[in-house]
């Protein structure tokens, strides 16, 4: 190929910063990097946990009740020094978190009970601590025996109103749903939501049912555009308060937060790329200096002065597990990990703490930089956020947005040349 | 609670089942009770193999020919139990002929049929076998569906009179003289006791045995041997896929319904509870079974699990009676002293009903009856009916259904048939009577939607997350073993939900 030509593409194809991965994490880097002026390139093969598992934002759900999420953070960083938090530090938390509720006005904006973790109702009636919630599912975090109407479609799996009312002592009611071709999944009925006659059936039936009850308690798919006009127009038709309950993935207010993220993204500019996934990675000595992704038959190369590497845990692709070891298939670092296959797994799923496995994860400095077990630095232009990190139990610490947030964060801060 | 009957059965496994159907035929009345479901031990937790007797062809003439010939019987009987896929005894380059010579010789003798393939013949049937194969030999093996088949003989023996107790576990168990006057049970689930009284009593308890003749004062001699399986995902080859050797760790690939079943390993335990698939026979189970299909290195499991083979060790002074080294029937008034007791046990489950014939002609025997055994010329309940897959692949085709279970494509009008028709005590009884939670997930979504199911239709309505905990307990033993490559990923978005999302 004439090199006149190969260089203005190689050009194009130059980057200050590339993220590699799509969840939160590389979502929340990709915007702090912009903000801070860096020419971006997000790439990521989905959209990672965010639409599987996120409904609210975890900070840290496992301290005790009643705690400020500031002080709880500050006690967590000086109990597990090795924690990503402690890397980030609370004030940095506190600006991530900030920076991420920027991003969401009103109409739909997150919020804290009293920055304090809030317990909100789940699809199988259980209570679950979170720190922010959309204001669709505020209502849940109010509810008393005997005052909640829990919703269900007879034709929609993912969620029971009896089963969840049963544990909780309170009503449930199953509607019918209109007989279509196609299966009635959340993504159908968050869209069905937000046609008003729609709509307005399902509100004028519950309204039949409604007895005592001030609360109305749908599966979380009212909208993935206008939850908000979806929630107030029940609410106007129904006389009561309507929110909205985590139910198996996938998740609609996760795939909300996705999207707001992919609109400001690529409103400002920022090289957007879905669905490739990276397969390889250039480097030369302890610099990364570009990507390859191959869609069969091409190869497709792309530059940048630095990365970051934001490809979450095993359902995302950033760790891998043969029948020896745990691995990460891109960069090939070193993954901190337990000593055998045996070690991995505890002999009880409810053992009573985390799996060992999930704390293994990749090594870093403090400027989240990776590191072999002697603490050496591997590659210098590379930083790491999310959930790959090691030394975290976002399961169970209740802790999975926080890490993502906070550390995606902190990674762009970093790797614009911005320590403080 | 009393009861009187002729014939107390104690098991509910292929044996006791049988032999609760034999006798109804013949008009003589019988109860039977079991602890658990149907199926819990070694008849639902074996590699569904319809053994043609090709195994034992060389080792066991005897056990071979019974094979072949109860083999032949549930073709006819229980067709919609059976998938006809034949098997391949297929030799390795490390195997060479001398075993395919004495094998085929062996089969010659004893009358399975078999047809020698070549190398090319064998590939075309099979692309997924190792190219490097010698030769392979077709015999007429098959896959069953042990579950069908016991639920198929307890509809039939309930409409012709016997009663079945379920979650029902025997309590105790009084002597008198030289007989059992009467029997203790209590109802797991209701509480409910009974006192069963019958003129004899047959223990088809399995790898139980010996607990059962404990109580009676009473022992045989028994080895416990402990066989491990794997489950892959999908399902790898067509055939039933053997390997031409003397029988070994591994030596078999059995294909049911969606999945293979990898199997098997033999290994000495010393009591039947809290047993688990070892690393080491997880490790040992692929590189084996891979020599065969070398696919299986990469295939994704998706559970393993084990079975007991109660083992016989023949008493010198008994052996007579053991008749033939895959099971036996004893007679505790000859061996003994107590007049009314027989225990059956030992076998295989595709001659289940060879059991129960012989063991009901010994009932027979001491009755005084002449009345000859019918099971194997009538067919069960359901024969005609043609097998599932056609017909669910046209209802899901044609209609909008309702389904609990992705991967294997279980309908909640299904789960509500089943609800209609049975008493359910326990709801890990929908989950044997379904596909439920046999899929690639093992009930990862689907048992959460059965259990909002039955809240739905006001079948339950107390604390069901502690019957998900237990479920999801209770699946981990399956899964620990196999937990790496894609596994991995299912195990965290499982933790992720109901750790995560529904705070478990």
């Amino acid at each position: 190929m004439n090199p006149c030509i190969l260089e203005p593409l190689k050009e194009r194809m130059h980057f200050d910063l590339i993220v590699i991965g799509m969840g939160l994490s590389g979502l929340m880097a990709a915007k702090t990097a912009t903000e801070i002026g860096q020419k971006t390139l997000i790439i990521g093969k989905g959209m990672g946990s965010l639409c599987l598992f996120s409904n609210t934002i975890d900070v840290l759900g496992q301290l005790p009740n009643g705690i400020k999420m500031k002080d709880g953070l500050s006690h967590w960083i000086k109990d597990y020094p090795g924690h990503p938090y402690a890397k980030v530090g609370v004030e940095k938390i506190e600006n991530a978190l900030s920076s991420f509720l920027s991003l969401f006005p009103p109409p739909y904006p997150f919020q804290t009970i009293d920055h304090r973790n809030c317990l909100l109702p789940t699809g199988a009636g259980t209570f679950r601590p979170t720190y922010l919630i959309p204001i669709t599912m505020v209502g849940g975090s109010l509810i008393k025996e005997g005052q909640t109407l829990f919703v269900g479609f007879k034709g929609f799996k993912d969620f029971y109103a009896q089963y969840v009312a049963d544990q909780l002592k309170c009503r449930g009611v199953t509607l019918p749903l209109p007989n279509t071709s196609y299966e009635m999944t959340a993504i159908a009925l968050s869209r069905l939501m937000e046609i008003k006659s729609f709509r307005e059936n399902i509100g004028q039936e519950i309204k039949k049912h409604l007895r005592h009850e001030t609360q109305v308690g749908f599966p979380a798919f009212l909208g993935l555009n206008h939850p908000i006009q979806v929630k107030e127009n029940l609410e106007e038709m129904m006389g009561a308060q309507v929110f909205e309950i985590p139910i198996l993935p996938p998740s609609i207010p996760g795939k909300r937060i996705f999207n707001r993220f992919k609109e400001w993204l690529i409103q400002k500019g920022v090289t957007f790329s879905l669905g490739s996934s990276v397969s390889k990675v250039i480097t030369k000595g302890k610099r990364c200096e570009g990507i390859e992704v191959f869609h069969p038959p091409v190869t497709t190369s792309f530059f940048a002065d630095r990365f970051i590497l934001a490809t979450g845990r095993f359902i995302g692709g950033g760790l891998r597990a043969d029948r020896e070891k745990v691995f990460e298939p891109i960069c090939h670092l070193p993954v901190h990990q337990p000593r055998s296959r045996e070690d991995w797994f505890e002999k009880n799923f409810f053992a009573g703490h985390s799996q060992p496995i999930h704390q293994a994860g990749i090594l870093t400095d403090l400027s989240l930089r990776p590191v072999n077990e002697r603490g050496d630095q591997i590659l210098e232009n590379v930083w790491i956020s999310g959930t790959i990190l090691a030394n975290h139990h976002c399961i169970d610490e209740k802790s999975r947005e926080g890490i993502e947030i906070a550390t995606g964060y902190m990674a762009a801060k970093q790797a614009s040349g911005i320590s403080t | 609670m009393k009861m009187i009957t002729e014939v107390l059965i104690i098991g509910g496994g292929a044996t006791g089942v049988g032999i609760a159907r034999d006798l109804s035929w013949r008009g003589i009345p019988s109860i039977l009770i079991e602890k658990g479901d149907f199926a819990s031990g070694a008849s639902g937790r074996n590699h569904g193999l319809l053994h043609s007797g090709g195994r034992y062809a060389v080792t066991d003439p005897g056990a071979a020919r019974e094979c072949m010939a109860e083999n032949r019987i549930l073709r006819k009987i229980a067709p919609h139990c059976i998938e006809e896929t034949d098997g391949l005894f297929v030799s390795l380059p490390e195997d060479g002929f001398d075993y395919r010579e004495r094998f085929l010789r062996a089969c010659d003798e004893v009358g399975i049929q078999t047809a020698l393939l070549s190398r090319d013949e064998t590939l075309e049937l099979e692309p997924e076998l190792d190219p490097n194969l010698l030769s392979a030999v077709k015999v007429p093996d098959g896959s069953i569906d042990p579950f069908v088949l016991i639920l198929e003989n307890a509809r039939d023996a309930e409409e012709h009179g016997a009663k079945i107790l379920l979650h029902t576990e025997m309590t105790s168990l009084i002597l008198d003289g030289d007989k059992i006057k009467e029997v203790g049970a209590k109802d797991l689930g209701g509480g409910e006791e009974y006192t069963i009284k019958a003129s004899y009593i047959v223990n088809a308890t399995g790898a139980w045995a010996n607990q059962f003749l404990k109580l009676a004062g009473l022992q045989i001699g028994m080895a416990l041997s402990k066989g491990s399986m794997l489950i892959t995902n999908q399902r790898l080859t067509h055939h039933v896929i053997n390997r031409c050797r003397p029988p070994s760790d591994g030596d078999i690939v059995v294909p049911n319904h969606t999945v293979s079943i990898l199997g098997t390993t033999s290994v000495r335990l010393e009591e039947v509870e809290n047993f688990e698939v070892t690393p080491h026979e997880v490790s040992l189970l692929i590189q084996e079974t891979s020599k065969l299909v070398p696919a299986i290195q990469e295939a994704r499991l998706i559970r393993a699990y084990a079975g007991i083979r109660p083992l016989f060790q023949s008493e010198t002074k008994e052996d007579d009676r053991a008749i033939s080294r895959g099971f036996v029937l004893i007679d505790h008034g000859e061996r003994d002293g107590i007049k009314n007791l027989i225990t059956i046990t030992g076998g295989k489950l595709v001659t289940y009903r060879l059991m129960a014939e012989k063991t009901s002609d010994l009932l027979c025997k001491k009755m005084g009856m002449h009345t000859p055994c019918s099971t194997h010329l009538k067919a069960l309940p359901k024969a005609n009916r043609p097998t599932g897959l056609t017909e669910k692949l046209k209802q899901f085709s044609f209609e909008r259904v309702e389904t609990l279970c992705d991967c294997e494509l279980t309908s909640r009008k299904e789960v509500e048939e089943f609800l209609k028709t049975d008493k359910l005590k326990d709801l890990q009884d929908i989950l044997h009577r379904t596909r439920l939670a046999k899929g690639s997930c093992q009930g990862g979504f689907c048992v959460y939607r059965l259990l909002g199911v039955l809240h739905d239709l006001r079948r339950i309505n107390g604390n069901s997350n502690e019957f998900l905990k237990k479920f999801l307990e209770e699946r981990w033993k399956g899964i620990r073993p196999i937990l790496w490559g894609p596994a991995v990923k299912e195990e965290e978005l499982m933790e992720g939900i109901y750790k995560g999302i529904f705070n478990l």
